[in-house]
């Protein structure tokens, strides 16, 4: 038992805290602290200076750009990647489609995808959601029926994010109508330049564009953008779900909104003074830093823990992602609160055109952030699923609903 | 970082595990002998250093042995007498100190920190018992409040506030002037209520150093309170499983309850809850040997954040069990009166918020220390 970090490890935080700030522009990094939306290119410049010190896909095969460091750097790499405020390498790319890719993919399918995955040459968005298969994701309806060397694919995407700044979509896809739901669903790979693919933004509560609605009509995808076997997309897609869990608990991000709320509620000197000496403020951030303390080690405990079956994902990380978004929604609030009426006026959902941040000042993208912080709890799996996974995988309870 | 138990660990764990397992199957034997038990197993020693006649253990140690001590409720003075009095007497040197410490080492004496007074709630570093010089030593007056373990045949470690500071007096049993009331606390341990009117102490019996002794207790205690959420841990850890039990088996409605999913994220929030206690505790244990101020808000952070778990984890078990759970004679009802004792002793979290944020909160105790791999040894588990 090692419950402090080793010398070994403080030191890797210490080199990649120096690489991150001396690397990626100051510009950037506001803009992340300050959670405006990022333009296409300030998160493609980002993720290829991550990428150049191995940072972009560590979790990868070394043959394929991977580093062979331990579950337990890898996560002080994304605490200092979140709590820097630097960009994120885009999940969609470095965590779903290019493990995936090379796990299960062609060697041509390889070469093809993982160096430009890896270096953000070539954005990837998700398509797994339909309107009618959300939490009940095996329910998708979208269908890709061969014919010849192509498969034709008909219907609809939606909660896809940042499809409108996406180059491909990897789509679970129905190819074959089977007894079990899970049977029958495929990975396929599409150009989002194919004709037929219609993409819609759907507005939301946050103000700002990052989902959207995709249709598919009548899309022609040849056969080798296929991932693995034709039926087999559910075992890849469950595949996924045991892989990369160092970002799970959002630690570095809550860290990076917990200290900006001591900043805000303590910089404030106006007639009602700084917010943070007001005992039951203080006392919710309290609260806050202790979850979050708690969750940090937890999120250590996760990744360190030796037992980890191998491929499947370890039920524990269900915790993770509870916990993780709870205290995500927690600073956000405190955020808000610390702002109080100023967030009203302050730009929010008055998008001009050509602006990259749509609009969003530092102070509305508080109100923005409060609003978006919802969806850490439904996305991934809803907060219920991971309750019903406790239950049933850690706690063995049984399977009636 | 490494949270596996290394093969000295395990087998720590593993032996504490039957012990403690035994004794609690075996509720009619005596004490005493329980006692012994500790002392075979080298737990007496654990916590001191080797040159005082200890083991070295560290306090991931004391965290493997209370959380089996918490799991199967014990109620040996272990914690009184080991990890409080034990260790003040430990870090007080001084010939009466290192006498008395090699009593409880041999197992032939025990010991009782007094911390709480009444009207004193959780503030022991300025106690209402005063100490006036006499011509032979020193007169004790004041009163102490729910001693743990305290009863006739304990030595108690009296703090009391004199002009130079904060003194501590070894009180040997049946010494004249104490008299002692003990109680039985909820979790079928024993604690008293003492009152001390004129006695007279030998010069000889006040160990430490007025200077230094406040910033002794408050490591005593900081271990103690580490020691107490790993117990705290121990018995959530049990009574998840009771209650999880119980819910696989209770039928009602033609099913076993387990499977309304209202009740299975009951559960699941029972889990989460139990497991961010761990971590937190974990955090606070790393931090034993950070610099005084940090390692307290550390641990004020943990037992805060045990407490809430305390509650919320004891009173959803009773809720799960329904009228079950009321019942003395079925196990969850005592483990969640053990929990409300542990969140009683030492400070709920409110007071527990307060001092975390008088220190500048968890973000000033982010420095972490590394510490090199420690080196033990200890007897062979029987």
């Amino acid at each position: 038992m090692e419950l402090a970090f080793s010398e070994d490890e403080s030191r890797f935080r210490a080199e990649v805290r120096e690489y991150l700030l001396s690397n990626v522009p100051e510009n950037i990094r506001q803009a992340v602290y300050e959670e405006r939306p990022l333009p296409r290119e300030w998160q493609v410049e980002s993720q290829q200076v991550l990428n150049r010190a191995g940072y972009a896909v560590p979790h990868w095969p070394v043959e394929w750009g991977g580093r062979d460091w331990s579950a337990v750097k890898r996560a002080i790499l994304v605490q200092e990647i979140d709590q820097n405020s630097i960009p994120r390498p885009l999940p969609f790319n470095t965590a779903l489609v290019g493990p995936v890719v090379a796990a299960f993919g062609t060697e041509e399918q390889k070469h093809r995808f993982l160096g430009p995955v890896a270096n953000l040459d070539i954005w990837f968005c998700q398509g797994f959601s339909e309107p009618n298969a959300g939490s009940d994701l095996a329910s998708l309806k979208t269908s890709a029926v061969r014919e010849g060397d192509q498969y034709r694919v008909n219907g609809q995407k939606i909660w896809t994010t940042a499809a409108h700044k996406a180059d491909w979509i990897f789509c679970l896809v129905r190819t074959a109508q089977c007894e079990r739901k899970q049977q029958g669903i495929s990975f396929l790979l599409i150009d989002l330049a194919t004709p037929g693919i219609t993409i819609r933004p759907i507005p939301t509560i946050d103000g700002f564009h990052h989902v959207n609605e995709v249709y598919f009509d009548d899309v022609l995808v040849p056969n080798e953008n296929l991932v693995g076997e034709e039926g087999r997309g559910w075992d890849y897609a469950k595949y996924l779900l045991g892989q990369e869990r160092t970002a799970l608990g959002n630690i570095g991000f809550s860290q990076r909104r917990l200290d900006r709320v001591r900043a805000l509620a303590g910089e404030r000197s106006g007639e009602a003074g700084p917010l943070i000496d007001d005992p039951a403020f203080r006392r919710r951030l309290s609260w806050s830093e202790i979850e979050l303390k708690a969750l940090e080690i937890t999120q250590m405990r996760v990744v360190a823990s030796a037992g980890n079956p191998a491929g499947g994902a370890d039920p524990k990380t269900s915790i993770l992602k509870i916990k993780g978004s709870e205290i995500l929604q927690d600073a956000a609030e405190l955020l808000l609160d610390a702002l109080g009426p100023e967030a009203l006026t302050a730009g929010f959902g008055n998008p001009l055109p050509n602006d990259d941040s749509q609009g969003l000042d530092a102070h509305s993208s508080i109100l923005s952030a409060y609003f978006t912080s919802r969806k850490y709890s439904i996305f991934g799996g809803s907060n219920e699923i991971q309750r019903n996974i406790l239950a049933k995988a850690v706690l063995g309870l049984g399977s009636k609903r | 970082m490494n949270f596996d138990l290394s093969e000295e660990q395990q087998m720590l764990a593993d032996a504490v595990g039957k012990l403690f397992e035994a004794h609690a199957r075996d509720v009619d034997v005596d004490p005493g002998l329980k006692w012994i038990g500790y002392l075979e197993l080298g737990l007496l020693g654990r916590p001191f250093a080797e040159e005082q006649g200890g083991f070295g253990g560290g306090q991931e140690d004391i965290m493997l042995v209370m959380e089996a001590y918490g799991r199967t409720l014990g109620t040996a003075p272990y914690l009184q007498s080991v990890l409080m009095a034990g260790r003040l007497l430990a870090l007080a040197g001084g010939t009466a100190a290192t006498e008395a410490l090699s009593g409880l080492l041999d197992g032939s004496q025990k010991y009782a920190l007094c911390l709480f007074e009444p009207d004193s709630r959780y503030r022991w570093d300025k106690p209402m018992t005063k100490a006036e010089r006499s011509d032979t030593g020193w007169t004790l007056s004041g009163e102490k409040c729910a001693v743990l373990n305290a009863d006739a045949e304990t030595t108690l470690i009296c703090p009391a506030t004199t002009p130079e500071g904060l003194r501590l007096f070894l009180i040997p049993p049946g010494t004249s002037g104490v008299s002692l009331r003990e109680r039985p606390t909820p979790d079928g341990r024993v604690a008293a209520d003492i009152v001390l009117d004129g006695v007279e102490i030998p010069e000889t019996a006040a160990i430490g150093d007025p200077a230094d002794n406040g910033e002794l207790v408050v490591e005593v205690v900081d271990g103690a309170i580490l020691a107490c959420c790993s117990e705290a841990i121990g018995a959530m850890e049990k009574l998840l499983a009771l209650t999880v039990e119980y819910l696989g088996t209770r039928n009602q409605f033609g099913t076993a309850i387990g499977s309304f999913q209202v009740l299975q994220h009951r559960a699941a929030d029972m889990l989460i809850a139990l497991e961010q206690a761990r971590s937190i505790t974990i955090h606070a244990i790393s931090m034993m040997d950070a610099p005084p101020a940090q390692r307290h808000i550390a641990v004020a952070a943990a037992k805060a954040l045990a407490n809430r778990t305390s509650r919320f984890v004891g009173s959803q078990a009773i809720q799960l069990h329904g009228g079950m759970g009321l019942a003395s004679e079925y196990p969850a009802g005592r483990y969640f009166q053990r929990l409300t004792v542990l969140e009683t002793l030492f400070g709920d979290s409110n007071h527990h918020l307060t001092e975390m944020e008088k220190g500048g909160g968890l973000a000033a105790a982010l420095i972490r220390p590394n510490r090199p791999n420690r080196v033990r040894s200890c007897p062979a588990p029987a």
